[in-house]
């Protein structure tokens, strides 16, 4: 079976967890989805299944989100395969997904139709050439609705134009440790970026976890955007690994990353939280050979499998959080191997 | 800080929402974090009030008339105004001259630089008029008008070769 993209690792893996790429689209003179009632919002989603059919060379499997319990529901958000809102209020929405989940398309949230292409690691290039073609081929049967001026017609002004939102998911841990990240976020803001940890805004993110993403979407074309994008994420990551370097020196790091292995390796309970701020560690050390075992691939599928919704739904059963952060100790000690 | 959902954990995340205006606040633990669906990528898009709603701060704009409706969703330049939300692509078109300021001030330029529809739709349609043309020009095989299918093979050949060298 293909592995699903979310558990790889890719170019530039070691700071560069993944990269994403999402172009709004609507139908023409069609209100958008929220100003529709479930009848015609159905009407849209068969139109949408019935292009999508249609794409030679991409089988595109619907999900019906409305009949899937909470937790696969919950599952797909972390997977960032559907919004909190769509997995909420799912009634006359669906998703149509590739079988790797590289290829995702939202139908009815925001806009009548969203599509979404995620890369491992840092490949921007690539995720919007393939999303691109899902986009035209689409486009070829559905007619989006498109403005000389204003580009693609979106239901929030702040996507018009090419509707597209590039995003990379970076693993900062070392800049964070500086406390670079405010001075990050500054220097991003004027060059038309925005830098967020995952968890909101204003407090220090899991995992030291970091997304950047393009703001303008008018007036700039999807070239210029990507190659922006890039361009920062490559001084990012350039920064970033000089920084590692330098704590990989340190004795104290290389005493903090074999403790925060033992403690994965030994613990009986685990929240997601925890287990995330020590696998973030053990990521960094891991990619910079100061601990020889495991390898990154395997942190980063563990990253991806040991959140809520994708641990419930692996096991096929919700489960309260003490069970769960039990569950959750039990498969970090199996995949890392327990300390002899 | 307790965790203002479960009130049981620390909280350790802390969660803005900007929804037309209307900011709400949270602090949660990671668990109820997850649960709300605050997941590594968070939102997909940004909240529509964060830039748009910022309208009703336009003293020429909160007294908008109603006078002129979008022809699609019916939704006068009030309405817009009022929920911070457009009604459907064309109310772009209908409102243009109304939206731009609010345009311009979250992207900084007015016009579109990148893919255009243009090229697809064209295709499409042009495919659609050679189907149409087809179906004519089986009825008038079936009929015997000799004459009407040489047109329509003309116009079917016309539309293909030009599909092709665009
Ligand atoms: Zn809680
Ligand atoms: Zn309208």
């Amino acid at each position: 079976m293909m592995d699903k993209w979310y558990r790889t690792v890719g170019k530039h893996g070691d700071v560069v967890m993944s990269t994403r790429i999402r172009l709004a689209r609507n139908l023409e003179h069609r209100p958008f989805p929220r100003f529709l009632s479930k009848e015609q919002r159905q009407e849209i989603v068969e139109a949408v299944k019935d292009a999508a059919a249609a794409i030679s060379g991409l089988p595109l499997h619907f999900v019906d989100v409305a009949t899937l319990p909470e937790r696969e529901r919950l599952a797909l958000v972390e997977r960032h395969l559907i919004s909190f809102e769509l997995a909420n209020a799912p009634e006359g929405s669906g998703l149509l997904l590739s079988e790797d989940e590289r290829v995702s398309v939202m139908i009815n949230e925001e806009d009548h139709v969203r599509i979404q292409v995620m890369s491992a690691g840092l490949d921007l290039e690539g995720a919007y050439a393939l999303a691109d073609q899902v986009d035209s081929a689409l486009g070829e049967k559905l007619h989006f609705a498109y403005d000389e001026r204003l580009g693609f017609l979106t239901a929030c002004p702040t996507n018009l134009g090419t509707g597209m939102r590039a995003s990379l998911m970076l693993h900062l841990p070392a800049l964070e440790e500086q406390g670079a990240i405010q001075t990050l976020e500054n220097t991003v803001s004027k060059l038309g970026l925005t830098i967020r940890g995952s968890y909101g805004e204003g407090t220090r993110p899991h995992g030291a976890l970091y997304q950047m993403s393009n703001q303008v979407t008018l007036g700039i074309s999807e070239k210029a955007a990507i190659e922006n994008l890039n361009g920062i994420a490559v001084q990012i990551m350039k920064q970033e690994i000089s920084m590692r370097q330098r704590l990989f020196t340190q004795p104290e790091f290389e005493d903090h990353a074999w403790r925060s292995l033992g403690v994965l390796q030994t613990a009986r309970i685990l929240t997601y939280e925890e287990a995330l701020r020590f696998l973030s560690t053990v990521r960094i050390a891991a990619a910079g050979g100061v601990l020889p075992s495991p390898t990154i691939e395997t942190v980063t599928a563990l990253m991806s499998d040991i959140q809520p919704g994708c641990l419930m739904t692996a096991a096929g059963e919700d489960m309260p959080p003490q069970i769960r952060d039990r569950r959750r100790a039990a498969m970090v000690r199996a995949a890392l191997g327990r300390a002899e | 800080m307790m965790c203002e959902r479960c009130g049981k954990r620390p909280a350790t995340t802390y969660v803005k929402r900007t929804i037309n205006g209307q900011t709400t606040e949270w602090h949660l633990c990671a668990e109820c974090a997850a649960a709300e669906g605050v997941g590594l990528f968070g939102g997909f898009g940004f909240g529509v009030g964060d830039l748009f709603g910022g309208f009703l701060t336009q003293p020429a704009l909160r007294s908008a008339g109603d006078a002129v409706r979008c022809a699609t969703c019916g939704k006068s330049f009030r309405d817009i105004a009022e929920s911070g939300q457009v009604g459907c692509p064309d109310c772009y078109t209908t409102f243009y001259e109304q939206l731009r300021p609010s345009v311009q001030r979250i992207h900084g330029k007015t016009v579109h630089a990148g893919k255009t529809a243009l090229t697809g739709t064209k295709e499409s349609r042009i495919k659609e008029e050679i189907e149409k043309l087809k179906k004519e020009l089986q009825e008038a095989i079936e009929r015997q008008d000799y004459e009407t299918c040489a047109v329509l093979r003309d116009k079917i050949k016309e539309l293909e070769d030009g599909r092709h060298d665009g």
